[in-house]
């Protein structure tokens, strides 16, 4: 068990920057994902750490011992590919012990510690078929055993869980948050999957084409994302964004949509009066309501049994909000709706986050624009 | 009207099926029954004889040197092939080890680690671009040079050269086939690059490894025109002694020729049976999810 630390990281193939200054901290012991969207980086990063890749720019430690130069084989790190690579000519018994094998554990503690790994893995009964004759989600069991087995300083998945099946894929993300929690060992986990980033781990880097956008607890992250795009790859349905227009009044910023005005109660810096902006606001705190509230007319609406996402067009604009049970609605129904002001985010022009109210009721005001 | 004339399409393809594969296949009936036909029925002249009249295992047994030799006229050449049969094997293994020692780190260098830049494969495929016949005199004389001249070692090494852009083809696509990360956890398993061929990415190309040999062993099992220039009498190969069997008497030997030429067929198609198992198998089952 150790901490993982990457300083300055980046890696260039070609004229194509993979990786741009990527520093990280992970304590020990921690659960940390890495998420972004495909081609972002989050592989290379991790072929990176483990010394596959060699950095152009930047360093590695594990507790503290710099070990970017480091023979992949000698750095104690064990890596989970995206692709699996199990070793097709070899039982899932041959697999498991080959890196024992390579570090010249006894034969007998070689067999102890692979059963003691397959009990925790459920695939005792699996240990003298060939990869060939695994399901998915066997392979991929076997495949977390040949990293576990090795008991090394740290792990690295690599989209663990993307080629499974939704409902295999569901059980797997307890039994591995589990297992991370009872083995405490330090996991840098990679997906895609913004369901795996929020609900798994301890924290969370956002990576975009390379870049470190931002680093934190799950809910932090969702709750004040540093800009539109970390508020966008977080959060299903994604965060509403409404361009809007930033004015002045009473030495107030006000943000200005056909529909409605966003005031700001406290001073909001790095937001002119004149610029563009955006409104940011979750599905789940735009709210239907009966009486007050912006009308809007339903575009569909999507009913997923305990809840129901209805899209709302507003101002030529569709919102999309999240409504208990079943809605009711019918296409093209007018209705109405409000938002929740202690969660509403602002955007600069650039996406760059400006306010995030998080909770916080008294920094901004929705009213109407008395336009329709 | 319409049943009839599919059914005569049929008719037709079938008898060119029959003519074509009668083809192919008439020069190995002629080598079968010949080897065994006793040298009355060999060539006699005015007449043709489809099928032994006195089928007769003579040739065979003095081929393998089991009889003393035929006299029917006088003493002939020796018709003891066993000897050539040896030489052979031992000619056509050695340079199909060094065909495959080399080729296969050269594809695997080559598929890997893209070694000696994007135009390497194609230089290699040049090199069987001209006919040996073309570059055999001056290998002669640097085999003389290097006193390698009608050794084993010499034609080891000129059958290893001639050979080796196969594997190099072959194993290459191999290799490509393998997912790369197959080798990359070997190696963050603890392996070194050579321990990650040799355990984790060689045993998975083993069928590739198979076909590879074989072809190889072929190639060199067959081969007439190097053994003929390179060799002499220490060694001599069994498609350069096949070729000695005449003589001033008896003229060609075709019986003997027949039934050398069968023996000869053995090793590569026992080597084929051998190594079956691997050249049908799937080679990455299972290796990656999909």
């Amino acid at each position: 068990m150790a901490s993982v630390r990457t300083e300055a990281l980046t890696k260039r193939f070609g004229s194509i920057t993979a990786l741009r200054d990527v520093s990280l901290e992970i304590a020990d012991g921690e659960f940390f994902a890495v998420l972004g969207p495909p081609g972002a980086g989050k592989t290379t990063l991790l072929r990176t750490i483990i010394g596959l890749e060699t950095p152009d720019g930047g360093d590695v430690f594990v507790d503290e011992e710099r070990i970017t130069e480091t023979y992949p084989g000698d750095r104690d790190i064990a890596i989970m590919f995206q692709n699996l690579a199990l070793y097709p000519d070899k039982t899932v018994y041959g697999n498991l012990a080959f890196p024992l094998k390579q570090a010249r554990v006894p034969r007998r503690e070689i067999r102890r510690r692979i059963e003691e790994t397959a009990v925790k893995l459920h695939i005792e009964r699996l240990l003298e078929r060939k990869p060939a004759k695994l399901s998915g989600g066997e392979r991929q069991r076997v495949a977390l055993g040949r990293a576990l087995v090795r008991e090394p300083r740290a792990m690295l998945l690599d989209e663990p869980l993307s080629a499974l099946d939704a409902l295999l894929r569901l059980e797997m993300r307890s039994e591995l948050k589990r297992l991370q929690r009872d083995l405490g060992r330090t996991l840098i986990y990679v997906t895609h999957d913004q369901v795996e980033a929020m609900t798994m781990p301890d924290r969370v880097a956002v990576l975009r084409e390379g870049e470190v956008q931002q680093v934190g607890r799950p809910e932090e992250i969702y709750h004040r994302p540093s800009s539109h795009f970390v508020a966008s790859v977080i959060g299903s349905p994604p965060m509403n964004l409404i361009p809007a227009v930033v004015e002045s009044a009473n030495g107030r910023l006000r943000v200005v949509h056909d529909q409605f005005v966003v005031e700001a109660l406290a001073p909001v810096e790095r937001l002119s009066a004149g610029g563009s902006c955006y409104i940011g606001i979750r599905p789940e705190d735009v709210h239907l309501s009966s009486g007050e509230g912006f009308a809007g007319r339903v575009y569909a609406t999507e009913p997923l049994g305990g809840e129901t996402v209805v899209d709302v067009t507003i101002g030529g604009r569709i919102i999309k909000l999240i409504t208990a049970g079943a809605s009711g609605l019918s296409q093209d129904a007018p209705v109405r709706v409000t938002f929740d002001a202690s969660r509403l985010h602002l955007f600069d022009a650039d996406g760059t986050t400006v306010l995030s109210s998080a909770g916080d009721g008294s920094l901004l005001r929705v009213k109407d624009a008395g336009r329709t | 009207m319409r049943s009839r004339s599919v059914s005569l399409r049929g008719v037709g393809r079938l008898l060119a099926i029959v003519l074509v594969g009668a083809g192919f296949l008439a020069p190995l009936y002629w080598m079968v029954t010949m080897s065994f036909k006793p040298q009355a029925e060999w060539n006699p002249i005015g007449q043709t004889i489809w099928f032994p009249h006195h089928p007769t295992l003579d040739n065979f047994r003095n081929i393998l040197g089991l009889t003393s030799q035929n006299t029917v006229f006088f003493q002939a050449n020796s018709t003891d092939a066993s000897g050539p049969i040896v030489h052979s094997l031992i000619a056509a293994t050695g340079g199909t080890l060094i065909a495959l020692f080399i080729g296969v780190l050269a594809a695997y260098g080559i598929a890997r680690f893209r070694a000696g830049g994007r135009m390497l494969p194609f230089q290699i495929l040049q090199l069987r671009m001209f006919p040996p016949v073309a570059i055999i005199i001056p290998l002669l004389i640097m085999m003389s040079y290097l006193h390698l001249v009608d050794t084993y070692p010499g034609l080891w090494l000129v059958y290893g050269a001639v050979t080796f852009p196969f594997v190099v083809w072959l194993m290459r696509s191999f290799f490509q086939d393998l997912p790369r990360e197959i080798g990359e956890a070997a190696i963050v398993d603890g392996c070194t690059q050579w321990g990650a061929l040799f355990k984790a990415i060689l045993p998975n190309v083993k069928g590739g490894l198979a076909a590879t040999a074989l072809f190889v062993f072929i190639l060199n099992w067959s081969d007439f025109l190097i053994a003929l220039v390179l060799t002499q009498q220490n060694v001599v190969t069994a498609p350069v002694f096949l070729n000695s069997l005449q003589s001033a008497g008896a003229g060609q030997e075709y019986g003997p020729q027949a039934a050398l030429g069968l023996i000869l067929i053995l090793p590569p198609a026992i080597l084929g049976l051998v190594i079956q198992r691997y050249l049908v198998r799937g080679l990455t089952f299972g290796a990656i999810k999909r």
